[in-house]
């Protein structure tokens, strides 16, 4: 690797702001931008940590998380400065209220999104170019490269099960050069390996899966945990069979319900049924069979574009994280955007994104909506 | 490896510039030096033989200096950890002995977490509290605290100093005025050591409390100071130390080094003009060179070494963090023992907005700062807020990707 002090024409070492989650993936990024002659800032944003704080006591501040400690430890093993920035009140807002606003609305919200959105990409670039950083680095799956224009764009990641652009859509095309991504060209194991070399005593922990705020809780507790009985209590309603209409049961609230779930409906029935459609408007579940589930067509609100786009090509679409990307086209309608998909697919889910790509470079997407 | 790095991290602590005294301070060469002499003493202080000899010793004598020092009776200092603990044990001890008898206390509300905490504890335990408020200039109204004081109130409580702004509080005046119903008094002494004279007879508290690591000593050791015939409640049990008023065998090492500064603080006198004049200078420049700068709190009655500001359209979180990374060692409030701030309460209850609160930034100088010292932060401090107000949104792309590909 080379030294771009060395090399650079610019006045100073580059100098890079990463954000260490206490996770693998960031801290060996860290590690790698120290390698590459960075010179490196760390930084971990305090979130409201559900898990383990005592709501009355840590009173939402000062409430230190194991992960927070292991980013401190790996700063100090890699000699970097190391910060905690205090975005509880932000990830609150921008984050935890909409993701229960969003189920309570019949929808299955995507929280990760709105964190790099409002968080990760936005309090961090400014942190960036206050703390008069080059560059903001994650341990995102993701790449930057420069497209055929010479364009700094967003590339999928060499590990296809953990890429990560479905979560970056949101992104400013501008703040993308700023971007690094030091381990978007690696797999995993790869990762593991590097963290195990230099010796970061997070190597072996495990992968974060699921929504981190939620943790080991369940959506439904986290839901019941943080919203107003009396508000859920207006949440229950009817289950009906599409397309008879005909009453199979009651709910105890549409939150406990997605799109496509199968298990824990809550009846009795010979036939195995599927969540088919929820209104939140009348509180109504719908379920039926599997075949309901399919369609062709999706909506899209809120769009997002990095690059330009025409109504004539083939994209590649993703309509959830775990999901194959299929081909697809693009128009405009009157609302908003139309993604015609060449198959039909299962359980196009309000609240979810349809992210768009042509080959691996990121294009956009939208928010999924009825 | 580790070793050799620890190593370079202290070497490279000595370049740095240290402006947060109101934190911690270093410490002091003197007691560096007795360390060494200190650790021989490793016996525990209450055995009758010969190891114990030593270690006794050298906890009278740091409790005669100190008691000395404070123009009070050794037998009226209790060694503790620290402000925390003597804060805790003042306030639930005297609830807990009134309880029965007088249930109403009162303490102000810019008082130091482990003042409000206790107090907030005792509330849910049943006791009545009233928070004394502040004036945006930090003076404390006493017409409130006239207003609710009477003889059913059982202890009083205000600082001496406040830790963010410096500002003194009349604590004479105070204390004649409880005393005149019937109430004890106790004072948060911590941010005083060093800075200003402190005479507890003069000032005719009950108690009063102190950290030794405010005053250039080692952290974990504190005084808590307890009028003769004042009463008092242990809230540490345990053995017969301190005259049963503490229990737990004592810290030699960190009582003895308390001692050795102890012995200094009769050079409070200059020291506080020496402080004085350097913070002047500070203020002065900062308000000459620096737009938008305005100073917190009260100007005529504060620490000699404290200066609490406000500055136009910074967010102080930064301010702090580029500074670290130049070097400078600054508070913007109080710490926070997860390192991510929020905006100062004392500064709220002040009557600041959030927004004042989170472009504020104290400076907190000690007995090792100098002029050049101070010259060198104001230079840095000016630019650093020059280039935060003057941020450019804008991308040099072309440097930028040729930092990229050069990097990789």
């Amino acid at each position: 690797m080379t030294n771009p002090m060395a090399m650079t024409t610019a006045k100073r070492r580059p100098r890079v702001l990463v954000a260490m989650s206490g996770g693998v993936d960031s801290s060996v990024a860290a590690a790698l931008l120290v390698d590459q002659g960075y010179e490196v800032i760390g930084a971990t944003m305090q979130v409201w940590d559900y898990s383990s704080c005592d709501i009355d006591e840590g009173n939402g501040t000062c409430c230190s998380s194991l992960d927070v400690d292991d980013a401190r430890s790996v700063a100090d093993r890699l000699g970097i400065p190391f910060y905690v920035l205090n975005c509880e009140a932000k990830f609150k807002s921008q984050v935890i209220d909409p993701f229960l606003k969003s189920y309570l609305e019949g929808q299955t919200p995507l929280p990760c999104v709105n964190c790099n959105t409002y968080l990760k990409f936005d309090h961090l670039i400014q942190k960036m170019r206050e703390l008069d950083c080059d560059f903001l680095a994650t341990g995102h799956y993701a790449q930057v490269k420069m497209d055929e224009n010479g364009i700094a764009a967003i590339y999928t990641s060499t590990d296809d099960w953990k890429d990560q652009t479905y979560f970056l859509f949101t992104l400013e095309s501008s703040i993308v050069p700023h971007l690094l991504f030091p381990i978007g060209g690696m797999k995993k194991p790869e990762v593991r390996r590097i963290a195990e070399e230099k010796g970061l005593t997070v190597a072996k922990k495990k992968d974060s899966t699921g929504i981190c705020f939620v943790g080991n809780m369940g959506y439904s507790k986290f839901i019941e945990s943080q919203v107003d009985p009396m508000i859920l209590k207006t949440k229950t309603g009817l289950i009906k069979r599409l397309p008879s209409g005909v009453v199979m049961g009651r709910h105890e609230g549409i939150h406990h319900y997605t799109y496509g779930q199968s298990k824990g409906i809550g009846l009795t029935h010979h036939e195995k049924l599927f969540v088919v459609k929820i209104d939140a408007e009348t509180n109504t579940v719908w379920v039926g069979d599997e075949e309901y589930l399919y369609s062709q067509q999706a909506d899209i609100v809120d769009p997002h574009w990095l690059t330009s786009w025409n109504e004539d090509e083939i994209y590649q679409v993703k309509i959830r994280y775990q999901h194959k990307s299929t081909p697809a086209k693009i128009r405009k309608t009157e609302k908003g955007y139309r993604i015609d998909f060449l198959e039909k697919q299962r359980a196009i889910t309000p609240g979810q994104a349809a992210v768009i790509y042509k080959e691996q470079k990121l294009v956009g997407g939208g928010w999924i909506t009825i | 490896m580790v070793k050799r790095r620890r190593q370079e991290i202290l070497i490279e602590m000595q370049k740095m510039i240290y402006l947060d005294h109101n934190a911690t301070t270093p410490l002091s060469q003197k007691v560096i030096d007795q360390i060494p002499s200190i650790l021989q003493a490793w016996g525990n202080p209450s055995s009758i033989h010969w190891s114990g000899r030593e270690p006794k010793n050298l906890i009278r004598n740091a409790r005669q200096v100190l008691a000395t020092a404070l123009k009070v009776s050794p037998l009226e200092i209790i060694f503790n950890s620290g402000a925390s603990e003597g804060n805790s044990a003042v306030i639930l001890g005297i609830y807990e002995i009134f309880k029965n008898s007088k249930n109403h206390f009162m303490c102000s509300q810019v008082e130091h977490p482990s003042v409000l905490k206790a107090f907030q504890h005792i509330e849910k335990l049943g006791a009545r509290v009233d928070y004394i408020p502040v004036s945006r200039k930090g003076e404390l109204d006493l017409n409130f605290f006239k207003k609710h004081i009477s003889s059913n109130t059982a202890l009083v409580s205000v600082m001496m100093a406040n830790n963010e702004t410096g500002n003194i509080f009349p604590i004479a005046e105070l204390v004649k005025m409880t005393h005149a119903v019937g109430a004890l008094f106790h004072s948060d002494c911590v941010q005083v050591l060093g800075k200003i004279p402190l005479n507890l007879s003069e000032l005719n508290v009950d108690y009063a409390t102190l950290s030794a690591h405010k005053f250039y000593s080692l952290k974990g050791t504190g005084a808590l100071f307890v009028r003769k015939n004042s009463p008092y409640q242990k809230f540490i049990f345990g053995g017969g130390q301190e005259r049963s008023r503490r229990g737990g065998t004592e810290n030699t090492l960190g009582i003895a080094s308390f001692g050795v500064m102890a012995n200094l603080l009769d050079q409070v006198v200059f020291r506080q003009k020496e402080l004085a004049q350097l913070r002047d200078h500070m203020e002065a420049r900062i308000l000459l060179e620096i737009d938008g700068v305005s100073l917190t709190g009260n100007q005529s009655a504060r620490l000699p070494n404290t200066s609490s500001m406000v500055l136009r359209d910074i967010d102080g979180e930064t301010l702090l963090m580029s500074l670290d990374l130049k070097g400078f060692a600054v508070s913007t409030g109080a710490a926070c023992s997860s390192g991510s701030p929020e905006p100062s309460p004392v500064l709220l209850a002040m009557g600041l907005s959030r927004a004042e609160a989170q472009s504020s930034l104290r400076i907190s100088l000690g007995w090792e700062t100098n002029l050049g010292q101070i010259d060198f932060f104001i230079n840095i401090l000016k630019e650093v807020v020059l280039r935060l107000r003057n941020i450019s949104q804008k991308t040099n792309m072309k440097e930028l990707s040729l930092m990229r590909e050069q990097s990789l």
